[in-house]
């Protein structure tokens, strides 16, 4: 007989028992009816949010993480009401003595629902990484958060499970759902907290890092993903093994493998916990000194995107979208400056920069500095609303990053620090720092702000009337506009209101001098 | 003997369910007959392997259950229903059946024929791939049957079998039991004397934890002769007729105690 003329049901190869057990607790898992309510629940709370913001793999990879958040709860009740079957059932007795080990009847049973539940999980990441694939113009998935948002779904299951079998009732489950609910919860506000330890909590991916900051210039460094897999292994062996260590379970050799199993988790868990308690923040992610690969310190090579502006805007290629709405904001301040000596001559987008290490860890952004010879705007956009988030327009983005870009760049050009220079955003009444006025500086503020008017960072400035003269800026009710007192501002409105060309001559001829605190407010023309 | 049994023993606190009970059985249909609380329930699910004696020697199928090797290969060969039976209303029938047959470690290859055996045996053959929750008590005690059944059991342990089943139900079952009684050890405990009558060949009668007869059934209707015990039926009258007689025996030796 050749393999064709077999017959399809005698090809088959049978399956074994537990496989046989596992197909039958498939088919019959309470985990199957939840399906459609858990898929709900991921496309409210993961695909939405996901989709709602730009195409950055690691924005979406940090929605798939925070999944647990929205599933956790659910899964554990109902692996809670599958695990206490038995109990609740009056089965208990007639289970407990069939030979195979009741312990291998709650795995199977377990494996059931956690089969179904990491169906509908990776399913969904399927989904959103298939459309951001679509959408992304550059990197590819991150995987770890992935590994652990499915490891936590796995933990839950087990947990949900593990409390319905050793405790079963009618009210196991929704206690279940309650307390990984609040535990997920409790987790969360000890990672607020920056507690280090806390950062084994499976909602936290990187910490303080802005989402869209990670993986990008720089590899994503898995080494709290990796704790954080263990930590969730750990938990979940443990919690499984409790099961094997019951009467029923199985046998003393059994009893014992399974303490075994108990005790392995735990430590698995807890040595998870001690290396999350060394973690450190780094420049573009969270270091574990023993867990970490250096490979992941070299930077992602790149070919930057770049507009053909006067001063070209040269973006990191995953950017390639938010171009010309980063090209708009910082245009008019540069455009006009263009040529100046000690004016950016390029912008490059850089990665986060600054790292705060100590009891509050925080991710300093590091905002626009202009540095090098030729001097050059480098710019991190990390942790920016983007155009497309939730709430952000491509205007309001353009305007955010203007009123960010516009006063370090002018402050620089004329040697103000940014202490006593324009500040970023600075609204109404906050347009210059508190530092004293100088002779020095008030020449270089009454540039700084013409300057700032000429790029549309401040409204129209206006001489004020009126008798009392004031070296402050001003904002008139309700016109919208700077009233410029004293002479110092006075300087100020008289230097906007040159020709553009002339400006610039004054500029290209006294920079040196202004930055150098050797012009008065006398020689502004 | 497939059940060898000496002075056997299990409380539960102060209670003795069960007090040196001595006891022997072959294949065969043996039943266990006595009224409410007479310890029926602990014995079997001392014999199930559900519960541990709390003293006296128990060997089932030749080996001793005390320790755990010895326990799975029994409970390989063993079926067991017990008394309330649980059941998971999202499995069929089939299903449910089938999954005591993994469970019970039954090579998988003969699972499907053993399973159909089993429901085609215990006349649910049509409602093979109905929903345990859509059955009728009937019904569900004929699927825990056929659980008990699957694995063709050396020892199979029955704990009120008949309840719920109506006349022409228990009739067929009476059959079955005649019929694996001839391979295997069947005890059956019930309330049901003319269940007994009809298919076991040998008989106890527990009292207050003890075996107070241990005989065939004609021999527990003889016991009515020459008393005036109760009953609408001989079997019933030599029920009564011994529970009668142990519980005077009780009686007289409590008395005899406290003076």
């Amino acid at each position: 007989m050749t393999a064709a003329t077999v017959p399809a049901a005698a090809r088959r190869v049978p399956l074994t028992g537990p496989a046989r057990l596992l197909r039958l607790e498939l088919r019959r898992n309470p985990m199957l009816w939840m399906l459609p309510l858990l898929a709900a629940l991921f496309w409210l709370g993961v695909y939405r949010p996901a989709l709602a913001n730009p195409p950055f793999w690691n924005v979406r990879a940090t929605a798939l993480q925070h999944a647990l958040l929205f599933l956790g709860p659910l899964l554990a009740g109902v692996t809670a009401w599958a695990g206490s079957r038995d109990g609740r059932r009056g089965l208990t007795d007639l289970v407990g003595v069939t030979a195979v080990p009741r312990w291998t009847g709650q795995l199977a049973s377990w494996a059931a629902a956690t089969c179904w539940a990491e169906a509908v999980y990776l399913g969904g990441v399927a989904v959103v990484y298939g459309i951001t694939a679509e959408q992304a113009r550059w990197g590819g998935p991150l995987w770890w958060p992935v590994a652990v948002g499915a490891a936590g779904v796995a933990t839950c299951c087990a947990l949900g499970f593990a409390a319905g079998a050793l405790l079963p009732g009618r009210f196991t489950a929704a206690l279940a759902a309650v307390v990984v609910f609040l535990a997920l919860g409790g987790g969360a506000f000890a990672m607020q907290n920056n507690n280090t330890y806390a950062q084994i909590w499976p909602l936290d991916v990187q910490g303080p890092f802005p989402t869209d900051s990670y993986g990008i210039f720089y590899p994503y460094v898995p080494d709290l993903a990796i704790a954080q897999v263990m930590f969730l292994a750990g938990i979940a062996v443990a919690a499984l093994g409790a099961l094997g260590q019951t009467a029923r379970a199985g046998g003393r050799g059994l009893r014992v493998a399974a303490a075994a199993v108990t005790v392995a988790g735990l430590a698995a868990a807890g040595t998870a916990v001690g290396l999350a308690g060394t973690a450190r923040l780094e420049a573009h992610g969270i270091v574990i000194p023993a867990l970490h690969d250096a490979a992941s310190d070299r930077p992602v090579p790149y070919t930057p995107v770049c507009s053909h502006a006067a001063v070209p805007v040269c973006l990191q290629p995953a950017y390639r979208g938010f171009l010309p709405a980063v090209s708009a904001a910082v245009s008019p301040t540069l455009g006009a400056l263009a040529g100046l000596p000690g004016a950016p001559v390029r912008v490059t987008q850089v990665a986060v920069t600054s790292v705060v290490q100590g009891t509050g860890n925080s991710v300093g952004l590091g905002g626009p500095v202009v540095v090098g010879r030729p001097p050059v705007l480098f710019l991190p956009l990390a942790g920016l609303p983007l155009p497309g988030e939730p709430g952000t327009t491509a205007t309001q983005f353009t305007s955010t990053l203007r009123m960010q870009v516009g006063p370090p760049v002018l402050n620089d050009l004329v040697g103000l620090s940014n202490s006593a220079g324009l500040q970023p955003g600075g609204g109404p009444g906050a347009v210059f720092g508190q530092s004293a006025t100088s002779p020095r500086t008030a020449a270089q503020r009454a540039v700084a702000a013409a300057l700032a008017q000429d790029a549309g960072l401040l409204p129209a400035l206006r001489p004020a009337s009126g008798p009392r003269p004031s070296g402050k800026w001003q904002v008139w009710p309700g016109r919208g506009a700077y009233l410029a007192r004293g002479q110092q501002a006075a300087v100020a409105v008289r230097f906007a209101a040159l020709p553009a060309a002339v400006r610039h001559a004054w500029l290209a001829a006294h920079l040196g001098p202004l930055r150098a605190g050797r012009v008065t407010l006398s020689e502004i023309p | 003997m497939n059940v060898e049994i000496t002075d056997l023993t299990r409380r539960f606190g102060r209670t003795e369910a069960v007090s040196g009970v001595d006891l022997s059985a072959g294949p065969g249909v043996f039943g266990l007959l006595g009224p409410n609380g007479a310890g029926k329930t602990s014995l079997l699910r001392m014999l199930a392997t559900v519960i541990p004696p709390s003293s006296g020697r128990l060997r089932l199928l030749g080996r001793d259950p005390g320790s755990y090797g010895p326990r799975r290969e029994i409970r390989r060969r063993l079926g067991y229903l017990p008394q309330n039976l649980g059941y998971y209303p999202s499995f069929t029938v089939a299903e449910f059946v089938e999954y005591f047959a993994l469970l019970k470690e039954m090579p998988v290859t003969q699972v499907p024929a053993a399973v159909a055996r089993a429901v085609e045996r215990t006349g649910l053959g049509d409602q093979a791939r109905a929903k345990l929750r859509t059955l009728s008590g009937g019904m569900l005690r004929r699927a825990g049957i056929a659980q008990a059944i699957v694995n063709e059991p050396e020892l199979l342990l029955l704990d009120e079998p008949t309840a719920g089943l109506d006349p022409e139900q228990r009739v067929a079952f009476r059959a079955l039991l005649r019929e694996l009684g001839q391979h295997a050890t069947v005890m059956v405990s019930t309330h049901l004397v003319e269940d007994v009558g009809a298919a076991c060949a040998q008989v106890a009668l527990m009292s207050q934890g003890k075996i107070v007869f241990h005989g065939t059934p004609a021999e527990l209707t003889a016991r009515a002769d020459g008393t005036d015990a109760v009953g609408d039926a001989p079997l019933e009258r030599g029920y009564s007729a011994v529970l009668a007689a142990a519980r005077s025996a009780a009686d007289r030796s409590r008395t005899e105690a406290s003076a």
